[in-house]
C-alpha cells in the first residue's frame, strides 16, 4: 500500500516543471565549478608580471616566505622565493601547475619548485617540527577574488593565502629581502630595548618586541597580560607580520624600514600606526623586580665572564666597557670573573664580585622598592661587612651604576642563554648600563 | 517474500518508463565535464611508450593528493629526475622479471600504478619510509629527487625499495607460507626495530633490522636483500654470521622464499637474482 502511494506521487510530479521554489543558483554545480575553474585560470594568466604571495605556513611558530609566480597558458609556472639565500632560491625555476577539480577548484603546483621547499619532511628548522618541514602546502583551494587579489585557502590546514599582483620590481628586488635581515635582527647600539608601539590615533600602547630568530622567522611580543605570536616575512623595504597588528578595524601588516633610527613602521589611516622601534627606556614595565624585594625567598643572579652570559646581546656597550675597565685597573694576572646578586640570603643582600688572582668582594646593600616606577634602588651598606671602608677604586665606576640613585629596572627575559635558566637583565635608569644574568636560585 | 520482490521490480519499471517519457523534450547535450586531456610533455609520451603501452602500468609523478598521505610533508619530483628513476625501475625490476618469469609476467602481476614522490618521507621517530605497496595495485616510491646514478649505495637503496615493494605486491596476489615463516624466529619481532643495529639483528636471524617489524616485512626484506646482493656478496654476508642458530634461520627463510617463487609463480629465484645482478651493474656502470 505504501509503495503504491509513493508511485502515485511520482506520477504527479514527474512531468511538472513549474516548481514554485526559486532556484538558488542559475547554474548546476558542474557549471559553477567549470566557471570557477575558467575564472581562476584567467586570473592567474591576467597579470603580466605574475603574482606575489607571502606565505605564512603557521604563524604560531614560523614566519613568512615570499614567493613570486608567473603562470603560462601551457601549464608551466616560473617561480622564485626568499626561502634561503644559500640555495639561491630567488633565482627562478620553471615547473608545472594544474587547476584541479575536486570538491572545489584548486591550484596545485604539481612538479617540484621553490614552494615545495616548505614541505620537505626531512628539512625542518627546529626539533618541534621534525618530519613536518616548514609545514607548507602547495595545493590552494580557490575562494574567489577581492580588490584584484586572488584568495586561496591552503588544502592542508585551511589557512587564507592571498596572491597579489606582482610587479617587475618584485622580481628584481626579491634578493634585497636578504639585506633586510640584519635590520630585523636588530642592533643593540640603537637602543637597549625594542618594542612595538601601537598608536590608535589618540593613545599609545606598547609591547616588548622579543628577540627575533631567523631560523623560524618568528618572535613574540609581550605585554602585562601575556605574549603574542608574531611571524615575520622579509621585504626589500621592510617586513611583513602575521597575524597583522589590529587597531580598531584596521589591520597593519606591512612595516617600512627607517634607516635613520632602525625602526619599522606600518601606517594606517586616521593617525593609526604601529612601529617596531628602539629605546633606552623599557617599553613595558613589569613587576619582575619584585623577586628581589626583602621578605621574598632567597634568589641569586649571576653574570660570568667565561660563560654564555658574556656574549648576551642584552649586555650594553657601556656595561662591557665597564667590565673591561675593571680588568684594566687591576694588576697584571688579576681579572674579574663574575658579578652575582644574592638577595634575601641568610647573610643579607649583597653583590658578590669574584676574581682571578684576588679574593672575592661582597657589597652589602639594602633594597628599596619604587612601586610607581616599578623598579628597585640599591643602597650601600658595607663592603664585606665593614661599613667604614670605601669602595675599592677599581670597582667604583662599575659599582656606581648598580647603586644608581634613580634605581634599576629588572626584567625577566623571554630568551635563554645556553642553559635552561631564566635570564634576568638589570639596567640602571640614569645610563645605558645593562647587565645580563642567569637566575641561579 | 518473493511476491513482494516481484512487485518491486514491476514498480521500478513503471517509474523508469515515466522518467524516459518526460525526458524527450530536451535531448542531452555534450558533457559539461572537461574531459580534454592535458597537454602531453615529452616525458608523458616516454612514459606512455615505456610503461603504459607495454605493461599497462600508469606512472604518476604530478602531484595528486588522492594518491599520497596528506598528513605527511612530501613534495612531487623535479621533472628532470623522473625519467632517470623510471629507467632504473624498468631495467632492474621489469627486465629482470621478464627475463626469468617470461615477457608477460609483470603484465599480469604488476602494480597498475607507480607513484613517484620527490621528497623524503620522514617519520617522527626518525626513520624514513622508502616505499609503500598498496592492495597489490599501487607502489609509491619516495626520494626520487635524490637518486644519484653514479653512487652505488644510493642506487642500491632505491633498487632495494622497488624490489621490496614488488615482493609485497606478489604476496598480495599469492600469500607465502606464513605459518612456517613465523615459526623460524618468533621471538625477534619488535615494534621499535629502528632501535637495533643491523649486525645485531643479523645475529638473531634477520637480514635487516626492518625485517623485525613483522613477518610480511621479514619476507619482503629477505627476498629483496638477496635480490640486491650479488651471489658472492650474499655468500660473504652468510659467512659473516657467527651465531649458528641465526645462520640456520637465515637459510630457512631463504629456502621458503625460493619455494614461494617456485610454487606460486614457477620461477627460479636464483635465476632472478642473477638477472637482477646483471641489470644492476648495467644501471650503475652507465
Amino acid at each position: 500500500m505504501f509503495l503504491f502511494a509513493a508511485f502515485l506521487a511520482l506520477q504527479l510530479s514527474a512531468c511538472d516543471n513549474n516548481t514554485d521554489a526559486e532556484p538558488k543558483f542559475d547554474q548546476t554545480p558542474t557549471e559553477r565549478l567549470n566557471a570557477q575553474k575558467a575564472e581562476l585560470n584567467e586570473a592567474l594568466l591576467s597579470s603580466p608580471e605574475g603574482w606575489k604571495a607571502v606565505y605564512f605556513t603557521d604563524n604560531t611558530v614560523l614566519g613568512g616566505y615570499t614567493h613570486l609566480f608567473k603562470f603560462a597558458a601551457n601549464g608551466t609556472v616560473e617561480m622564485a622565493s626568499d626561502f634561503d639565500d644559500v640555495a639561491k632560491t630567488y633565482l627562478s625555476e620553471v615547473s608545472e601547475y594544474q587547476i584541479q577539480l575536486g570538491s572545489t577548484v584548486s591550484l596545485v603546483f604539481t612538479t617540484k619548485n621553490k614552494i615545495h621547499l616548505l614541505s620537505d619532511s626531512n628539512d625542518y628548522p627546529i626539533d618541534a617540527l621534525t618530519s613536518e618541514g616548514y609545514r607548507g602546502d602547495f595545493q590552494f583551494l580557490y575562494y574567489g577574488q577581492e580588490n584584484g587579489e586572488i584568495i586561496f585557502r591552503t588544502n592542508r590546514n585551511n589557512q587564507e593565502l592571498r596572491f597579489v599582483k606582482a610587479t617587475k620590481e618584485d622580481w628584481d628586488d626579491l634578493v634585497l629581502n636578504f639585506d633586510m635581515i640584519p635590520n630585523i635582527i636588530g642592533d643593540p647600539t640603537l637602543g637597549l630595548y625594542r618594542g612595538l608601539e601601537v598608536n590608535n590615533g589618540t593613545t599609545k600602547t606598547t609591547y616588548d618586541f622579543n628577540p627575533f630568530s631567523t631560523v623560524t622567522r618568528h618572535t613574540t611580543i609581550t605585554d602585562a597580560a601575556g605574549s603574542y605570536d608574531m611571524g615575520i616575512g622579509y621585504a626589500p623595504n621592510g617586513l611583513v607580520v602575521s597575524p597583522p597588528v589590529v587597531v580598531g578595524n584596521q589591520k597593519l601588516s606591512n612595516f617600512i624600514f627607517n634607516e635613520t633610527d632602525g625602526s619599522f613602521t606600518a601606517t594606517g589611516t586616521g593617525s593609526v600606526s604601529a612601529s617596531i622601534k628602539y629605546s633606552d627606556v623599557p617599553f613595558l614595565l613589569t613587576d619582575d623586580y619584585k623577586i628581589l624585594l626583602s621578605g621574598r625567598a632567597y634568589s641569586r643572579f649571576g653574570y660570568y665572564t667565561d660563560d654564555y652570559t658574556v656574549d648576551a646581546a642584552t649586555n650594553s656597550a657601556l656595561f662591557n666597557e665597564e667590565i673591561a675597565k675593571i680588568d684594566a685597573s687591576l694588576p697584571a694576572g688579576q681579572y674579574i670573573t663574575g658579578v652575582q646578586l644574592y638577595m634575601n640570603h641568610s647573610l643579607g643582600n649583597f653583590i658578590y664580585y669574584t676574581f682571578v688572582g684576588r679574593g672575592a668582594l661582597q657589597h652589602f646593600v639594602d633594597v628599596q622598592e619604587d612601586v610607581a616606577g616599578k623598579k628597585i634602588i640599591l643602597k650601600h651598606k658595607s663592603w664585606n661587612g665593614n661599613t667604614t671602608v670605601a669602595t675599592p677604586a677599581f670597582l667604583a665606576s662599575f659599582d656606581n651604576y648598580l647603586m644608581d640613585t634613580n634605581g634599576i629596572y629588572v626584567k625577566k627575559e623571554s630568551f635563554k642563554l645556553g642553559y635552561s635558566n631564566t635570564v634576568y637583565t638589570f639596567k640602571s635608569l640614569s645610563s645605558t648600563f645593562r647587565m645580563t644574568t642567569w637566575q641561579l636560585n | 517474500m518473493k511476491l513482494i520482490k516481484y512487485k518491486n521490480i514491476a514498480l521500478l519499471l513503471l517509474v523508469s518508463i515515466v522518467a524516459i517519457s518526460c525526458a524527450q523534450d530536451e535531448q542531452p547535450g555534450d558533457s559539461q565535464l572537461d574531459y580534454t586531456q592535458p597537454e602531453k610533455t615529452a616525458l608523458d609520451n616516454w612514459i606512455a611508450t615505456t610503461y603504459l603501452n607495454p605493461y599497462n602500468i600508469n606512472v604518476q609523478y604530478k602531484w595528486n593528493q588522492n594518491t599520497v598521505d596528506n598528513s605527511r610533508f612530501l613534495f612531487p619530483p623535479t621533472v628532470e629526475k623522473v625519467q632517470p628513476a623510471l629507467e632504473i625501475v624498468e631495467t632492474i625490476w621489469l627486465k629482470s622479471y621478464a627475463t626469468v618469469g617470461g615477457a608477460d609476467f609483470v603484465k599480469k602481476i604488476a602494480p597498475r600504478e607507480i607513484v613517484l614522490v620527490g621528497g623524503v618521507n620522514l617519520n617522527s621517530v626518525g626513520t624514513r619510509t622508502l616505499g609503500i605497496a598498496e592492495g597489490g595495485q599501487r607502489v609509491t616510491l619516495f626520494e626520487t629527487d635524490y637518486i644519484d646514478q653514479s653512487d652505488r649505495e644510493n642506487v642500491s637503496e632505491f633498487i632495494h625499495t622497488i624490489q621490496h615493494e614488488y615482493i609485497h605486491i606478489l604476496n598480495q596476489h599469492k600469500p607465502f607460507d606464513e605459518k612456517s615463516w613465523s615459526a623460524i624466529t618468533p621471538g625477534g619481532y619488535v615494534a621499535d626495530w629502528y632501535n637495533y643495529e643491523i649486525p645485531e639483528s643479523n645475529e638473531i636471524g634477520f637480514i635487516t633490522s626492518y625485517a623485525r617489524s613483522n613477518i610480511n616485512e621479514d619476507f619482503a626484506e629477505t627476498a629483496s636483500m638477496i635480490l640486491i646482493y650479488s651471489k658472492d656478496e650474499y655468500a660473504a654476508f652468510l659467512d659473516g654470521i657467527e651465531d649458528p642458530a641465526a645462520y640456520a634461520a637465515l637459510k630457512a627463510k631463504e629456502a621458503l622464499v625460493v619455494k614461494y617463487f617456485k610454487e606460486a609463480f614457477d620461477m627460479d629465484f636464483y635465476a632472478l637474482r642473477d638477472a637482477a645482478e646483471i641489470n644492476t651493474s648495467t644501471v650503475i656502470t652507465n
